[in-house]
């Protein structure tokens, strides 16, 4: 198709008889150049494809991502903070809905409370058990980042960058949370900035434990805009009930995920075609459009307190 | 007045991969965002040609490709708008009796979102990328094209005139009699 577009005698048959050639695209030559244009790209393209694609080996286009990093992490860096009015108007845009939406989450909230009220002695022994497991995890030494590029969903990957890099410490394979939970882990690496792998992604997989009944299994991440993770237990007995809140267990050597930090909450559960088991929908405590600032864990945390306990031996 | 072209072309491009990537990401809509840096190319395109819309697509993708927060292959957004500008650029060498309309142009946005955003899926399904989602591929095209052609009406003309200003005497005469 594109040949036939590229000679000139279908461009004369488009042309109305009177009407003057105006510039002289057609000539063969030109023609014959452009389509060497074309052509030297797509092998230009391929052969970056074929270098990049087998990462195994060391990328050769890793330099060329450093380089663009030093360039456009500053770049990027001052765009976000000029993005004020961008936020303020999709903010004046945002705030009739979320009005509505505050006013339905503030009638729910009373309904929760005032049937709290009336189970208080069971919300209370389940805030201890929370309260603990919380105190299980250790503190970490974190560095704080702000997020100063999101990649679009066309490009179907979730990841970000954040303007914390190596210079701050900060090494791939780290675990990135913000207040509310668990954000991602820490896949790239420039000087300066960092691009981050969230939870939401296909690529994804981090260890969660059950709060409820202590149950390992796994996270991974569906693609979706939202965030949304299946979550699989490793015993195929158990069943995670709606409610249940997710926490990661944690990796050896605290790479790439630490252990404790909350991941989300199971929304629905279904079982298994064909299998043993049930596969249950999490929605995470991060919303993974709205993140700006989150820490990175570069510390090594601080090992629990454990106290040796020492046996008779009968 | 060669070189300055290529500045320009090179400064819109660099300008629209940051934008891209840190500001717009922020009104997205349903995580979709405006691909500036395709627009731009087209408009590149659809001022100089073929020539030019190849080898602006060509840089201006292996930037989104190498930019953080890019963690893909690099190339295979080089790749969907390279083929996107040139064939941006043959559309405009169809029409170059008279400057191309408004609707030419939305339509050009239109197939030139589809073209990349088909070729990127399609390497990504190629290289076995387990990201790529070809059931959420009809929707995301949808949105992508009209948030672009959003987009296309304000940077488009920007573009063109610009590049318009810089154009050697002798070719704006030949061009508009």
């Amino acid at each position: 198709m594109l040949k036939d577009l590229g000679t000139p005698t279908t461009r004369s048959a488009f042309r109305s008889a009177g009407e003057t050639p105006l510039r002289s695209a057609g000539t063969p030559r030109d023609v014959r150049r452009r389509r060497t244009v074309l052509v030297l790209v797509i092998l230009a393209c391929f052969t970056l494809i074929v270098l990049d694609a087998r990462r195994s080996a060391g990328s050769p286009v890793e330099p060329l991502r450093e380089a663009a990093a030093g360039v456009f992490g500053p770049l990027e860096s001052t765009a976000t903070s000029a993005r004020q009015p961008v936020d303020n108007l999709r903010d004046r845009f945002a705030e009739m809905d979320r009005l509505k939406a505050e006013n339905e989450k503030l009638k729910k909230d009373n309904e929760d409370l005032t049937r709290e009220l009336t189970t208080s002695d069971y919300a209370r022994n389940r805030a201890q058990e929370l309260d603990k497991l919380l105190k299980v995890a250790p503190a970490y030494t974190m560095t704080p980042a702000r997020v100063i590029g999101i990649g679009g969903a066309q490009a179907f990957s979730h990841t970000v960058t954040i303007d914390a890099g190596t210079a701050d410490g900060v090494r791939t394979d780290m675990t990135v949370l913000n207040g509310t939970g668990l954000v991602g882990r820490v896949v790239r690496t420039t000087q300066g900035t960092a691009t981050v792998l969230l939870i939401g992604d296909r690529n994804s997989t981090v260890g969660g434990r059950l709060n409820a009944s202590m149950a390992l299994g796994f996270v991974s991440g569906r693609g979706e805009v939202g965030g949304t993770l299946d979550y699989k237990l490793i015993d195929p007995k158990a069943r995670p009930k709606v409610g249940d809140r997710i926490v990661t267990w944690g990796s050896s050597g605290n790479a790439p995920y630490v252990p404790g930090v909350p991941i989300g909450v199971v929304t629905s559960v279904t079982a298994n075609e064909g299998s043993l088991g049930s596969t249950a929908t999490v929605k995470p405590y991060v919303d993974p459009t709205r993140i700006d600032t989150v820490g990175v864990v570069t510390g090594p945390p601080a090992r629990p307190p454990r106290t040796q306990i020492t046996g008779k031996g009968n | 007045m060669i070189a300055l072209r290529i500045g320009l072309a090179a400064l819109f491009l660099m300008i629209a991969v940051t934008v891209q990537t840190s500001v717009l990401t922020n009104i997205a809509v349903a995580g979709v965002t405006c691909d500036l840096t395709l627009i731009v190319v087209i408009a590149l395109a659809l001022s100089r040609g073929s020539e030019w819309g190849a080898i602006a697509g060509f840089v201006g993708g292996l930037m989104l490709d190498i930019v953080p927060p890019a963690d893909h292959t690099a190339g295979r957004w080089a790749l969907s708008l390279a083929i996107a500008g040139y064939i941006a650029g043959l559309i405009r060498r169809e029409t170059s009796g008279s400057p191309v309309g408004p609707l030419g142009v939305a339509l050009t946005v239109v197939l030139g979102t589809a073209v990349s955003f088909f070729l990127y899926s399609a390497t990504g399904s190629l290289l076995h990328d387990p990201s790529v989602d070809w059931g959420e591929f009809g929707v995301r095209l949808g949105i992508a094209a009209g948030y672009d052609v959003v987009g296309a009406i304000v940077v488009i003309p920007l573009v063109m005139w610009i590049m318009g200003r810089v154009q050697p005497a002798r070719e704006r005469r030949r061009v508009a009699p």
